[in-house]
């Protein structure tokens, strides 16, 4: 007997049409596809093909036009403003390109935001973001703000972050985008050790190399899903180079 | 709790990120408090003052005074008309008039006042008054040694007088005045003193007809011995000319029984004296408790409009508020994006912002309070810093400058206060709103 797979995320012909003055632009035209808990995709696609589009409805920033989208058990193309950001809050994990921390906030202060607005601030959740830190390697930084960190660092804080509500799945658009080779190398390996724990991960990338660490592939073109393959000969990090990495970091932190 | 202390820490983290214009703009909040408390104090001293100066006159009292008529308008040479109250009329209002408690009939010339026993010494000028027992009472001196003139004193029209404490120290600075014979070089005139009074200050002018009154150089006689002695017709050499007036009396002051009667006494009497003669220029009556009346809803204009310029002050204050805060809110698009994808909402953002301007308005209230107690402190140093350094701007000063002296009005501070909060409430809302309004997406792109 084999136990029906729980779905983090499954989108049924999801559209999003941007009405302008003249025309109606359609960024999605039909979108289906699910994502099952532990999953680990990459989004890709030509420049304009509707990538942030999906992301953005994905991670419930925006509500689309038609179709419907549910994220475990909820419909969340019929929620209310306040409803989504509930949502966002309590069951997503958002790592962008610009890393987005906020500027007059320390480190753990950083981490604890989705908290603050669940209103979930307590001695056991200081512990927790605190713990998050550590994890990312920058347990002996907790007091310092984001423009004392390098760029992957604060892209580190930025995925304890979005860990700290122990959310459905992360969404990363371009987690990568301003990072160097090595510096991206530290953040897949992180993403990976994430997902072999467990995590469900979303991103949204046009490198080749970085989708090549992902288990699935969707390449939209025009707004639709072109081909959702498993990728091939994925590119794996061993357990020892993993911790060689974050060694890595940590000696440069 | 914690999340409205964490919503207050991180709104004072925001502040702080720019401590300059945080400063600037709570400035503008601390001048508006400061000057709502600053102008009522200063308002309140300087209508206590005038109130005070009035309530001096005694709000029972109605004056007529005797005014002297321009000079050409007597006769000329030797002929003198007479002017100013009669004793006559006096005599016709304690009897006609029902409300009236006193009527005390003053006399008042200025004279040269000599100690007998010291020819030698300078004379010295002061103000001859003629007055009977009641005088005394209406204008609250006080006897220091003796007695002030008695009854008896004025029916037997005795030479005796009562001297003012300065008087008393300028003629007798080593000497017991009483029972020492006091002359009046001028009108070759004994007197003996048989009264020295404790020091008073001086009355307030007020309007034209009533000129300030010095008790500090009086000589306090029977006037009943001032008719015997002197008449009622007045001698003044000036150098190689002399003015000759007549006159029976300088001013009746009539003291009513109670003080709600005073408008209609006031009314009474105008009309016995003015009988016959519409426009008898040769009086004035000065009703003290109309003027206190006046002065008090002088003193409330003076204070709605002191509270107005406070109040277009806060509203400045307020604008910068709402100038700082917009352009925050913009500045800090980008984080308000951030924290609607972190699950912030439209009113989790409006909360952030209103607390930042609210700090900030609160800061500015409470350090606006002290500021604005400080005000008669400040107010007193000043006064004296311009006395040491610019004495002849001070001399030049209006009175009430000089010895006003500021009152907090207490309620002014917790209205102050509030209103400076509500000032950062109002003109906070709007930059909060505009915040909370923001699309997420477009926030999180903005540059
Ligand atoms: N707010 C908007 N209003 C109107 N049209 C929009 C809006 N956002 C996106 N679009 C349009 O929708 C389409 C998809 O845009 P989207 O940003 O999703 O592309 P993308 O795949 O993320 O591209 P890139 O790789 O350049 O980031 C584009 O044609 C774009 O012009
Ligand atoms: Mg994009």
């Amino acid at each position: 007997m084999n136990e029906p797979i729980k779905m983090a995320a499954s989108l049924r012909d999801l559209q999003k049409h941007y009405v302008l003055k003249s025309e109606t632009v359609k960024a999605l035209r039909g979108i289906s596809f699910d994502v099952p808990e532990g999953d680990y995709v990459a989004i890709m696609g030509p420049s304009g093909s509707g990538k942030s589009t999906l992301l953005n409805l994905l991670g419930c920033l925006d509500r689309p036009t038609l179709g419907s989208y549910f994220l475990g058990d909820a419909d969340v193309a019929q929620m209310s403003d306040d409803e989504l950001s509930e949502v966002r809050a309590s069951k997503l994990g958002f790592v962008f390109q610009s890393y987005n921390l906020i500027p007059q906030l320390s480190v753990v202060e950083n981490i604890e935001v989705p908290l603050y607005y669940m209103g979930q601030l307590n001695a056991e959740s200081r512990a927790r973001s605190t713990g998050l830190a550590t994890m990312v390697g920058l347990g002996g930084r907790l007091g310092h703000r984001p423009a004392q960190l390098s760029g992957g660092q604060q892209q580190r804080v930025a995925i304890a972050r979005s860990l700290v509500n122990d959310p459905y799945f992360i969404l990363a658009d371009e987690a990568t985008g301003n990072l160097d080779s090595v510096t991206t190398e530290e953040i897949l390996a992180l993403f990976q050790r994430l997902n072999d724990e467990g995590r469900t991960i979303i991103m949204v990338t046009h490198e080749d190399e970085v989708s090549q660490h992902a288990k699935r592939v969707i390449w939209l073109k025009d707004g639709e899903v072109q081909s959702d393959q498993p990728v091939e000969n994925r590119d794996v990090f061993t357990a020892k180079r993993i911790q060689e990495i974050s060694n890595n970091a940590e000696v440069r932190t | 709790m914690t999340r409205l202390f964490r919503t207050f820490k991180l709104g004072l983290k925001s502040l702080l990120l720019h401590p300059m214009r945080s400063a600037l703009t709570v400035l503008g909040i601390f001048i508006g408090v400061a000057s709502v408390i600053w102008l009522l104090a200063i308002g309140e001293g300087i209508s206590r003052e005038a109130q005070r100066q009035i309530e001096d006159l005694g709000a029972e009292n109605i004056i007529v005074r005797s005014v002297k008529p321009p000079d050409g308008a007597s006769g000329v040479g030797g002929t003198v008309d007479d002017f100013g109250v009669k004793r006559s009329e006096a005599e016709m209002i304690l009897a006609t008039v029902p409300t009236i408690e006193h009527v005390v009939p003053i006399r008042e010339l200025q004279q040269n006042f000599i100690y007998n026993g010291n020819p030698n010494a300078k004379p010295v000028d002061g103000r001859l008054v003629g007055c009977t027992p009641e005088y005394a009472a209406i204008n609250r001196l006080e006897v220091a040694r003796g007695h002030f003139i008695t009854h008896r004193e004025v029916d037997a029209e005795r030479s005796v007088c009562v001297i003012s404490a300065v008087l008393a120290d300028r003629l007798f600075p080593s000497e017991d005045p009483i029972n020492k014979q006091m002359y009046l070089p001028e009108k070759l005139e004994y007197f003996s003193i048989v009264g020295v009074l404790k020091k008073r200050n001086a009355t307030a002018a007020i309007g034209g007809s009533l000129s300030a009154q010095d008790f500090s150089l009086d000589v306090y006689i029977p006037i009943s011995t001032m008719f015997q002695r002197m008449g009622d017709r007045e001698i003044k050499r000036t150098g190689a000319s002399f003015s000759i007036s007549s006159f029976e009396l300088s001013q009746i002051t009539i003291q009513v029984s109670n003080v709600q009667d005073v408008p209609r006494t006031a009314e009474l009497i105008e009309s016995t004296l003015m009988d016959g003669n519409r426009d008898r220029q040769d009086i004035a009556v000065v009703v003290p408790y109309e003027l206190l009346e006046q002065a008090k809803t002088t003193r409330l204009m003076f204070m709605m409009f002191m509270g107005l310029i406070a109040a277009v002050s806060l509203i400045v204050g307020g604008i910068g508020i709402m100038n700082i805060m917009l352009a925050t809110v913009t500045e800090r698009t980008r984080e308000i994006g951030i924290r609607r994808a972190l699950g912030g909402k439209r009113s989790d953002i409006t909360q952030q912002f209103l607390v930042e301007t609210i700090s900030l308005s609160v800061v500015g209230g409470l350090t606006g309070v002290l500021g604005g107690l400080l005000c008669p402190l400040v107010v007193y140093y000043a006064r004296e810093g311009v006395k040491q350094c610019a004495p002849d701007f001070y001399a030049n000063l209006p009175e009430v400058a000089k010895i006003m002296s500021p009152e907090i009005v207490p309620a002014s501070i917790p209205i102050a206060f509030f209103i400076s909060v509500v000032v950062g409430v109002i003109f906070g809302i709007y930059p909060a709103i505009r915040a909370a309004k923001m699309d997420p997406i477009d926030a999180l792109r903005h540059e």
